[in-house]
């Protein structure tokens, strides 16, 4: 009777593996298969050819959205491991006035969906003429609420004797933060960026909006943009564009993949870090 | 709120606090610290509100001139059938999704925590992996994958002697697509916050039950998932506010088609950008504000006071 249960186990087990990695696999395995196979012989595994790899480099700019994306990742989320655990930091140990107010506001801007700042803050870039510019991109959002609630939980944890200790050393803010509070989170602050890495690699919402020239465009914006291209005609005129496409999404997927396995104890400690409020 | 952003922090530099100057971390240093916080959320948060709230007052396409028209457009949206009907899509969609991902993973959760199964740690990367994807490149992996013509899935039903669904083209399965893309992406994450709470709950309290004779099925039921009910609370809140901001899914899945039957509630806000029509967007972000934060208040509100 066990022994019956933990093959039903196993089973469930590896087939739920295999629902969740199959479109992933499907996407991979596709994007190196020659011409038409894709359509004829959609279970079928190779044979194997990059064509559609250089196809699609030749017809997408797909390595200026890479370029872009990684500026925007680099400088976006500079701001973000900066500002953030500043922030937590002043929230966590300082006292002053209106403080609680202060935190109330934090508190608050968690609960607003993203999706209503969208319309907002494109009329102000308009305003601002900063639509299709770099600072669009990078600016809206480089500091949010989460990140500074989530390090204002890290940071209290922190002894107060530690930091009390460093002001006897006459060690001013920064210097007390960079080298007594930082060492100590630094769990904390690994969690964070890999959330901000996959946060602002993954967003699409927002550079949507802000950006439509090509030259600016992020990997997901290409992507999305690529999507009229094959669903807005009918299946029969994309034959080809078919394993260009997917060859454009496992370029934009694997690095993520990658980076997840490398990273995934940081990653799941840093979404459960949101979910203990 | 853009009054308290832009002020406080100036404020606090003049007025130090009394009983603050004993302390070392007092004075000016703390609102410095927090200062850059509140300046991006003046700059891209409480202003552009603001001024979409004004804008919600007024007819304008993007053009020189523009007509004050009152609530003009909130009336507008409010008697607007398509307004309705992609309400009505997310709420189907909503129904799709959160009450079947919520259990099956509270389910396997429970499963999982008790089962010594070897490749446990395999099951939760694989199942997460999802999580972490593109969701631009993953919804048009979807679309060839559901094509009807030349799609995995119809092509496997086929091989089970069953007939093509038209997962994408047809009103009545667009909705099941979009649900099953977001159960394939999100439900690693669902599974990750049901097994952290799970291992949260304390030993003492399994004791307990078995002292009272409850049997496994018995005491998950009546003593586990109880105890689960912030997490569950949690992420039902997190799922609604997704799923009422979800625009890409069908943006890339269907278009919003065939015939508006899977245009939800965030792509018909995108709608609004694609023709110009700003001042009825404004008026819409407001009525998808409050809408949201009325169902989350309602969502924490149900699952504290029950038990």
């Amino acid at each position: 009777m066990t022994g019956l249960r933990r093959g039903a186990g196993y089973l469930l087990v590896a087939l739920a593996v295999v629902v969740f990695l199959y479109p992933i696999w499907w996407m991979v395995v596709s994007s190196l298969k020659p011409g038409a196979s894709i359509l004829n012989d959609p279970l079928g595994v190779g044979p194997f050819t990059l064509d559609n790899f250089r196809a699609m480099f030749g017809s997408v700019p797909i390595g200026q959205a890479l370029g872009n994306t990684v500026l925007v990742v680099a400088v976006k989320g500079a701001i973000t491991m900066v500002l953030c655990p500043l922030a937590g930091y002043g929230f966590a140990k300082y006292s002053f006035r209106f403080k609680e107010l202060l935190f109330g506001v934090v508190l608050l801007t968690l609960m607003l969906p993203t999706l209503t700042l969208v319309i907002p803050l494109l009329l102000e870039m308009k305003q601002l003429g900063w639509i299709n510019t770099y600072q669009a991109l990078i600016l809206p959002g480089a500091v949010d609420a989460f990140s500074v609630f989530y390090m204002r939980q890290t940071i209290s944890q922190v002894p107060d004797e530690l930091l009390d200790a460093a002001a006897i050393d006459a060690a001013g803010t920064l210097r007390t933060f960079w080298s007594v509070v930082v060492p100590v989170i630094r769990p904390g602050l690994a969690a964070l960026a890999v959330l901000t890495f996959f946060n602002i690699y993954n967003d699409l919402v927002w550079p949507i909006v802000a950006v439509n020239d090509p030259a600016r465009q992020t990997v997901s914006v290409l992507l999305a943009g690529l999507a009229t291209n094959v669903t807005g005609g009918s299946t029969s005129s994309g034959f080809d564009l078919w394993g260009q496409l997917m060859a454009a999404c496992t370029i934009a997927t694997i690095p993520t993949v990658i980076i997840f396995l490398l990273v995934q104890r940081h990653f799941i400690k840093g979404l459960l870090a949101g979910s203990v409020k | 709120m853009s009054l308290l952003a832009n002020r406080a922090a100036p404020r606090q530099v003049a007025a130090l606090p009394k009983r603050g100057r004993r302390g070392p971390r007092t004075g000016w240093r703390g609102p410095l610290l927090v200062a850059p916080f509140f300046v991006f959320f003046a700059a891209f948060g409480a202003y552009p509100l603001y001024y979409a709230l004004q804008l919600s007052f007024i007819d304008w396409h993007g053009g020189a001139t523009y007509r004050w028209v009152g609530l003009g457009n909130y009336t507008y949206l409010l008697t607007n059938p398509d307004f309705w009907g992609a309400l009505g899509n997310s709420a189907i969609i909503w129904l799709l999704i959160v009450p079947a991902q919520t259990i099956g993973a509270i389910v396997a959760a429970g499963a999982l925590s008790r089962a010594k199964l070897r490749f446990k740690r395999l099951l939760r990367t694989a199942v997460i992996v999802p999580y972490v994807t593109p969701l631009a490149a993953m919804a048009q992996a979807f679309v060839l994958i559901f094509d009807r013509d030349y799609g995995v899935v119809n092509h496997l039903l086929g091989l089970a002697g069953l007939p093509s669904v038209e997962w994408l083209t047809s009103t009545g399965w667009s909705k099941v697509t979009i649900a099953l893309l977001v159960l394939w992406k999100s439900s690693g994450f669902a599974l990750i916050i049901m097994l952290a709470a799970i291992q949260g709950i304390p030993g003492e309290v399994y004791e307990a039950a078995a002292l009272d004779g409850a049997g496994p099925v018995r005491t998950f039921w009546s003593v586990t998932v109880p105890l689960m009910r912030h997490a569950i609370a949690f992420f039902v809140v997190i799922s609604t506010l997704g799923i009422s901001q979800m625009f890409l899914e069908p943006y890339v899945l269907t278009g919003g088609g065939p015939y508006n039957s899977s245009t939800t509630t965030g792509l018909y806000l995108f709608q609004h950008i694609g023709a110009s029509d700003l001042g009825t967007g404004a008026a819409n972000t407001f009525l998808l504000v409050i809408m949201v934060l009325g169902l989350s208040l309602a969502a924490v509100r149900v699952f504290r006071e029950s038990r």
